[in-house]
């Protein structure tokens, strides 16, 4: 009975954002994990130095990639998790303070947060499934010019375990602890709807708004809702990292790995970056519903409250794209030289401009699209709806 | 002037429509402290969205002089609302991230006041400046609002139960900042409410029952804040 008060199947919903995180990395992780298994059992029939090489240098692969790849994503899931749990609290502090106040104590509220980790068993359940769905394809890609003995793919019960069954009791764990911490709070905080300045922050906070004094209005809404909402700043520098890092390594790598990877690569770089992106905005949004209908009943024009609540993330946008360009470069080089350092005749392997132009036009072209499709969700948001609640 | 014709407004459709203003007529001089009567459900509050252009009625107009604002399209029912409205809602709907001058900054920037700290001194909240909403009382609350609302320089002031969520202590006293402002700016106020002392404050009083105009009368002799019943 409890479950349904504390988490409903909408907000389940919004889960989906680690959903597709997971999936993604749990796929990239099975086929190049399940594959570098599979490759050790061929190790005794190579005999020629050659195919060694080659073979050491597929091995190398696998394991720069599922640890880059699994590593990163699952680092940006736990974040994510606590980012939704957190907001989640937040939102809904009223309803878990009745709870509360009626006698359900905290750790019995914390444990149906376990519904948070279900998602990641799902998400890492259909990246397992896709994973398998592709693996023969895989394969064949990775040995296509039949260098290495003919392999077939092997299922491996310890890598369901420890990609699909660890990380659901895992992050299932890391929900029912941190929601235990957050609903520590006393019941009347949790009760009370207004927002409570943290007042180890009183000195910091009187010294900014001297210093802001005199701002426009605008301004200082722009400032204050990125100053408020630092892990939604993490995740547009992250969307924008993924999306300029992995779709330029697909197209610079494509001299240097097979195509199906490259386009494996691009579209999760899409695919997470456009979840991210759309993640954030919808928080910001929602987060700021009340201060959009009082600015609207005042006056300011729509674009004016796009400008103010969702202006300020542009630039972290570009950094994160700057800072994605940098990384793919660095971490191209660095696996060339890594995977082919024993083999002769090195590809060489130089910064892509065309790559990095495209890629640019290309997120200009979704940013943009994006902000554009969120400025007209602004329009629609009833002012007497949100005076309601 | 403010003139209201023939307004009806419902809400839902087919069998479940339900009709809350019924046809309302009424005229608002310039200046007038007008009370808008009633008890829960009369449709006070959707005549005061209406007649501030938050919403808009199925049927009639409203005319500010001779702009009827049921005609205009969203975007400018919002400049008409920035250059002549301002709004005090009684669950204040303070920015919380915000502090009180910060807050109150969100309705100067729209008339460019640069004054509006004496628009908070006025309120009595001179020293709270650098506050959060979450740290002050509910009546300081509504004083914030009460100078966000006027530092935009309205030329109505729409009220809906401003002293609702008030003690009376504290509703007596933000309602005689209202008039002393009332009286030194000279802004029309319409304000709804279901406490019938308050009505007692105002010039033009409007009673309202079950979407329809029950009764309009006027106050030759006008009460403040604090010779009025609670």
């Amino acid at each position: 009975m409890v479950i349904a008060v504390v988490v409903g199947i909408k907000d389940a919903a919004k889960l989906t954002g680690i959903f597709i995180i997971v999936c993604c990395a749990v796929l990239v992780c099975t086929l190049f994990l399940n594959f570098n298994i599979d490759i050790a059992g061929i190790r005794d029939e190579i005999t020629s130095q050659q195919v060694m090489l080659f073979y050491e240098a597929q091995v190398s692969t696998a394991k720069v990639v599922s640890s880059l790849c699994g590593g990163c994503l699952l680092i940006t899931s736990v974040i994510m998790l606590i980012f939704y749990i957190k907001h989640y609290v937040d939102t809904h502090k009223k309803e878990l303070g009745i709870l509360k106040a009626i006698g359900y104590s905290g750790g019995k509220i914390a444990v149906n947060f376990w519904v948070f980790g279900s998602s990641v068993f799902l998400g890492a359940l259909a990246g397992f499934a896709g994973a398998w769905m592709m693996m023969s394809a895989f394969y064949e890609v990775q040995n296509e010019d039949k260098i290495l003995p003919a392999m077939s793919p092997h299922f491996h019960p310890i890598l369901f375990l420890s990609l699909v069954i660890l990380p659901a009791v895992l992050f299932g764990i890391i929900s029912i602890f941190y929601s235990f911490l957050k609903l520590k709070a006393p019941v009347l905080r949790l009760l009370k709807e207004s927002w409570q300045i943290p007042t180890g922050k009183e000195k910091h906070r009187e010294k900014r708004e001297e210093k802001g004094g005199e701002r426009p209005f605008l301004d200082e809404l722009k400032r204050s809702t990125l100053r408020d909402k630092k892990t939604l700043v993490f995740f547009i520098i992250f969307a924008s990292f993924c999306f300029a890092s992995m779709t330029q390594m697909s197209f610079s790598m494509d001299e240097l790995a097979s195509a199906m990877m490259g386009i494996m690569i691009m579209l999760i770089g899409i695919v997470l970056a456009c979840t991210t992106l759309f993640l954030a905005i919808t928080t910001v949004i929602n987060g700021n519903k009340k201060t959009i209908a009082m600015m609207r009943v005042f006056g300011y024009s729509q674009k004016q409250c796009c400008q103010a609540l969702l202006g300020g993330y542009r630039p972290m946008g570009y950094i994160g794209f700057a800072i994605g360009t940098i990384y793919q470069y660095v971490i191209l080089k660095v696996a060339v030289y890594v995977i082919f350092k024993d083999i002769e005749g090195m590809p060489e392997y130089g910064f892509d401009f065309k790559a990095m132009l495209i890629a640019l036009a290309a997120f200009l072209v979704i940013y943009e699209t994006v902000m554009y499709l969120y400025s007209e969700k602004l329009k629609k948001i009833s002012i007497k709806e949100v005076m309601l609640e | 002037m403010i003139e209201v014709k023939s307004v009806q407004k419902s809400y839902g459709s087919g069998e479940s429509r339900f009709l809350v203003l019924k046809g309302i007529s009424l005229k608002v001089n310039t200046g007038d402290f007008v009370v808008i009567l009633g008890a829960s459900g009369s449709g006070k509050s959707t005549l005061l969205n209406i007649m501030s252009g938050l919403e808009s009625p199925d049927q009639g107009a409203v005319l500010y002089d001779e702009t009827d604002i049921t005609k205009l399209s969203d975007s400018e029912r919002t400049k008409f609302r920035k250059d002549n409205i301002g709004f005090i809602f009684q669950q204040y709907y303070l920015l919380p991230n915000m502090t009180v001058e910060k807050n109150v900054k969100m309705g100067a920037d729209l008339a460019k006041n640069t004054d509006y700290k004496t628009m908070l001194e006025a309120v009595g909240l001179g020293e709270k400046m650098k506050k959060y909403p979450s740290e002050l009382s509910g009546g300081e609350q509504q004083r914030v609002s009460v100078a966000r609302a006027l530092a935009k320089k309205p030329r109505v002031l729409f009220l809906d139960e401003p002293t609702g969520a008030l003690d009376e202590q504290t509703g007596r006293q933000v309602l005689d900042y209202i008039c002393k402002l009332h009286k030194e700016y000279g802004f029309t106020i319409v304000m709804v409410t279901h406490n019938q002392n308050i009505a007692e404050m105002a010039g033009m009083v409007i009673r309202m029952n079950s979407g329809n105009i029950s009764e309009i009368y006027t106050n030759s002799v006008t009460k403040n804040a604090y010779e009025i019943g609670w």
